[in-house]
Parts: C-alpha cells; sequence; structure tokens
C-alpha cells in the first residue's frame, strides 16, 4: 500500500474515479472451429452413411472394414476362402516359385499319399522318413562334393604358389 | 435381513417385510408348483389339489433395424439452417492448404465453386458471406433439405471429368467417370410385399412369428422339458421351430415378458392330486445374425411363416396375445 499510493496520486485526478467497484466484461476470443464438408462414406459392403470432415473429397469409398473382415463375419460364407494379397507378395512368390506351394495342393497330396498309404499297409511314416533321409542324405553328398571341389581348388592354388616360390 | 440397530419406522419396517415376503413368493411359484404350494383352492376341484401352470418359453427372434430411419421434416429443414449457420460462423475453407495452386484439382475447383458460391455441397446455392447471407432458412417446396438429394449433389461433385484431346474434327471430347450409387433404401422385397424376406423393412426391428393352424399367429414356443432352463429351452425352441440354417443368439437368461392363459376349466389330475389351471408364457429375447427359417423340419406342426414389424403383428395377432406383447417390442 505504501508503494502504490504515491503513484496512483500521481497518475489520476482523483475527483472523476467511480466509488463503486466495477467489473468490465473480459474479451473471449472465437473458438477456432476448421471450415468441416459433408462426406458420403461407402464401406466395403455398400452400406453408406454422411459424415462432418475437413476433407474436401465429396465421397471415401472404404476397401478394409468391418464388413470384409473375416473377424467381424464369422458365418460369412464369402470370406472363408479369401486370400488377402494386396502387397502383391503371394503373387511374386508363385511369379518366382509357381503354384506347387499352394495350400490347396498340398492337400490334394496329402490325400494322394494317404490313399498309397492305404493301399500298401501301415509303412507309410516310415517311407516318408525314408524319402526325408534321402534327401537329407543326397544334399550332404552334394555339398561334401561342392567341398572337395574348394579343397581340390585351394591345393592346387597352394601348389602354384609354393612353385612360385620355389622358382 | 435386517439389522435391529437400523433405525426404521414400524410402518416402513411392515412394508419391507410384505414386499420381501411377495418377492419370495413370486419367485418360487412358477418355478415348480409343488403340492406345498399355498395357492388360492381351485374353482372347479376340491380343496385338496394343487393348482400348476404349463411352463412354456416362447422365443422372439428378431432382426434389428438395418437403416437409421427417415428424417421428418421438421429435422431436415432444422439440419439445413444449422449447416447454413456453421457456413457463416466457421473458419473459412483454407483452399491452398488441399488443393496446390495451378493443379488439375485447383482448376476443378475453382469451377466447381463458381457455380455454387460455397465450399459446401449440401447446403444448395448459398452464399454466406454475401448481401443474401441471411436468407438461409428452407423455403417452401426446396428439395435442398432431403437427405437422398444431399447425397445425389455430393456424388455429382465426386465425378471426374476426363478429357480426350486428340479426336480430330470434334476437338475437345468430355467423358464424366460415373461414381456408383448407393443402393436405395426399400428394397424389393418392400415392394413386392414378400413378408418371408429378411431383406425388407430395413428401418424397424422384424419378428419371426409362426401359423400354428387355421390362422393362429404367435412367437415360436415350446413347453419346457424337465431340468430346463429358459435359456436352453428358448435355443432348442429356434433350432426346433426354424431349423440350423440360422445364426442366433439369445440374448439372455432372463426372460422380458410373460403371460398368463388360463383354461377355461382346470384339467384334474387326480394321481398327483394336482389340477392344471393354465399356461405361463416366458418370452425369450434373440436375435438373427445370418441365416433363414426353415420350417421344414419342424416339431410343433407349424404351417407357416413370417417376418413381421410390430405394426404389422398387431394386426396378425389375437389382441389378447397383442396385449401381453405389446410393451415388450420396441418402437421400432
Amino acid at each position: 500500500m505504501s508503494l502504490s499510493t504515491p503513484l496512483r496520486r500521481a497518475c489520476l485526478p482523483s475527483s472523476s474515479i467511480p466509488q463503486t467497484q466495477c467489473r468490465h466484461a473480459t474479451l473471449i476470443r472465437r473458438p477456432k472451429r476448421p471450415y468441416t464438408f459433408t462426406q458420403l462414406v461407402t464401406l466395403s459392403d455398400g452400406s453408406t452413411y454422411t459424415h462432418r470432415t475437413t476433407s474436401p473429397a465429396p465421397v471415401y469409398v472404404s476397401t478394409k472394414d468391418t464388413r470384409n473382415t473375416l473377424l467381424w463375419n464369422p458365418s460369412s460364407q464369402k470370406m472363408l476362402n479369401i486370400e488377402a494379397d494386396e502387397a502383391g507378395k503371394l503373387r511374386a512368390f508363385r511369379e518366382k516359385f509357381g503354384r506347387g506351394w499352394d495350400a490347396a495342393r498340398m492337400e490334394e497330396k496329402d490325400e494322394e499319399d494317404g490313399m498309397e498309404g492305404g493301399a500298401e499297409g501301415g509303412r507309410e511314416p516310415e517311407e516318408k522318413e525314408d524319402n526325408l533321409m534321402d534327401l537329407i542324405s543326397g544334399y550332404g553328398l552334394e555339398a561334401e562334393a561342392k567341398g572337395e571341389a574348394k579343397g581340390v581348388r585351394q591345393e592346387k592354388e597352394k601348389s602354384g604358389k609354393r612353385k612360385g616360390g620355389q622358382r | 435381513m435386517l439389522r435391529p440397530s437400523t433405525p426404521i419406522c414400524r410402518t416402513c419396517l411392515h412394508q419391507i417385510r410384505t414386499a420381501s415376503s411377495a418377492a419370495a413368493s413370486v419367485e418360487t411359484a412358477p418355478i415348480e408348483p409343488s403340492p406345498t404350494n399355498r395357492a388360492p383352492p381351485p374353482l372347479t376341484a376340491s380343496q385338496s389339489h394343487s393348482i400348476t401352470y404349463k411352463l412354456k418359453a416362447a422365443v422372439l427372434l428378431s432382426r434389428p433395424p438395418l437403416l437409421t430411419r427417415d428424417l421428418t421434416p421438421f429435422e431436415k429443414s432444422y439440419f439445413l439452417y444449422q449447416r447454413r449457420l456453421n457456413e457463416r460462423l466457421a473458419l473459412p475453407f483454407t483452399r491452398y492448404f488441399y488443393y496446390q495452386r495451378g493443379t488439375p484439382g485447383d482448376i476443378d475447383w475453382k469451377r466447381k465453386i463458381k457455380e455454387r458460391k460455397t465450399p459446401a455441397r449440401d447446403i444448395g446455392v448459398y452464399n454466406a458471406y454475401g448481401v443474401e447471407g441471411w436468407n438461409d432458412e428452407l423455403l417452401v417446396g426446396d428439395s435442398v433439405s432431403e437427405p437422398e438429394e444431399q447425397v445425389e449433389r455430393l456424388l455429382i461433385d465426386a465425378e471426374v471429368e476426363v478429357k480426350e484431346r486428340d479426336v480430330p474434327g470434334e476437338g475437345k471430347v468430355v467423358k464424366k467417370e460415373e461414381v456408383e450409387r448407393p443402393l436405395p433404401r426399400v428394397t424389393e422385397a418392400d415392394q413386392a410385399g414378400d413378408t418371408k424376406s429378411l431383406n425388407r423393412a430395413l428401418q424397424k426391428t422384424l419378428y419371426l412369428i409362426v401359423n400354428r393352424g387355421k390362422g393362429r399367429w404367435g412367437f415360436p414356443s415350446a413347453e419346457l422339458a424337465r431340468q430346463e432352463s429358459l435359456h436352453t429351452s428358448a435355443e432348442r425352441t429356434i433350432v426346433q421351430t426354424g431349423g440350423v440354417n440360422m445364426n442366433t443368439w439369445v440374448v439372455g437368461n432372463i426372460p422380458i415378458g410373460h403371460q398368463v392363459c388360463n383354461y377355461s376349466q382346470g384339467i384334474v389330475n387326480e394321481e398327483k392330486g394336482t389340477v392344471l389351471r393354465g399356461e405361463k408364457i416366458f418370452f425369450m429375447k434373440a436375435r438373427i445374425l445370418a441365416g433363414q427359417a426353415n420350417l421344414k423340419d419342424n416339431q410343433f406342426g407349424l404351417e407357416d411363416f413370417q417376418w413381421l414389424t410390430k405394426e404389422e403383428i398387431q394386426k396378425a395377432f389375437d389382441p389378447r396375445n397383442w396385449n401381453a406383447v405389446k410393451n415388450i417390442l420396441p418402437e421400432r
């Protein structure tokens, strides 16, 4: 109080100050609301609705939503055999390695194997194991052959160096 | 139940006791009317006979509405007014944030906004910043407020013009790519009046009702088997009525309503010392998610079925049955 009193005396003429308390309205800024459009959203099954959005696109067509996801449509027969290949990875794999690895073909092969096993008796698992062992052993033989070849080359090179050293 | 230390006045205590005893009797009475049950004596039989009721579980198998309801004219004009008001109050559209200068999108935008004077497509030709900005209410006979009209405006705006320049003799040929239109809100089954289809009355709930012969329509129901709950009984009733080609879901264990049908004369069973007064039917709520009913192998001798809305059920039902179920069924 001791500080403020001399200031007030210096600035204001004392006679014109209203004695009653006064509270002016505070200026509240208008909230900034962005411009919104009405947009028509089309879901993947064809159902539509409109909503308000800042995007200026008049129509939005959805490709993947709850209407074509298997998790949301457990009773739909259409989606049981659907193959999601949006990135084209499966297509690229088939171009490179053919369709021999497809799930349907694998099932057919299994059935054929089962038929053979039924005709021959209960020897099927052993045969499978034999085939696998053949594969593994064959691969090992090939690897050995390659390794031998490499070893031979190295020896030859070494021998050549030695020869050079001898010279 | 009540601790002696709780301060309750005598009248309140009396009321609570009577209410609790009444609730207990309600709980126990309909489940198993035993010979020891102290029911009022039957009118037709001697004093020693106790009253029993046949217990039945009926299924309100319903398909929920698939569409929102149509708006009233007042709602339509109100929403249009709000959108035009919002046009004046919101910040103006920042065009260069979305469309770069000189791009085809920008040129297209300029051409379209010259026609409709506003960035919004669904409020008609209306300039919020012009002299006529105050004139924002719906005029009589104007179709701007119709939702179908607004959707149509959006779809027209979404059409992309493809210009083919190199056509000899004709100059520029403008070709428009059509956007796929949404399906109508009224289906073919609605127009044909096919009440067996589930693809009808998309704005309302549909209920399965069956014909028990001689035009007696009702909800599918079955008598409770021994040691069977209402829930399992409802599931069994659905399968035995409409076959297995329905993906259904019985919502709860508690019935949403009940109906007591008294026979004109009680059936006296002398061996057990009971008299069968009538039927008590408990309505279980169920939803159909997929599939369709098929009465070929039904075990209740049913002749026909229909999927009806509430208003249509009122016409098909007997007035007494309608009074029992009218407050269970929601308005839409």
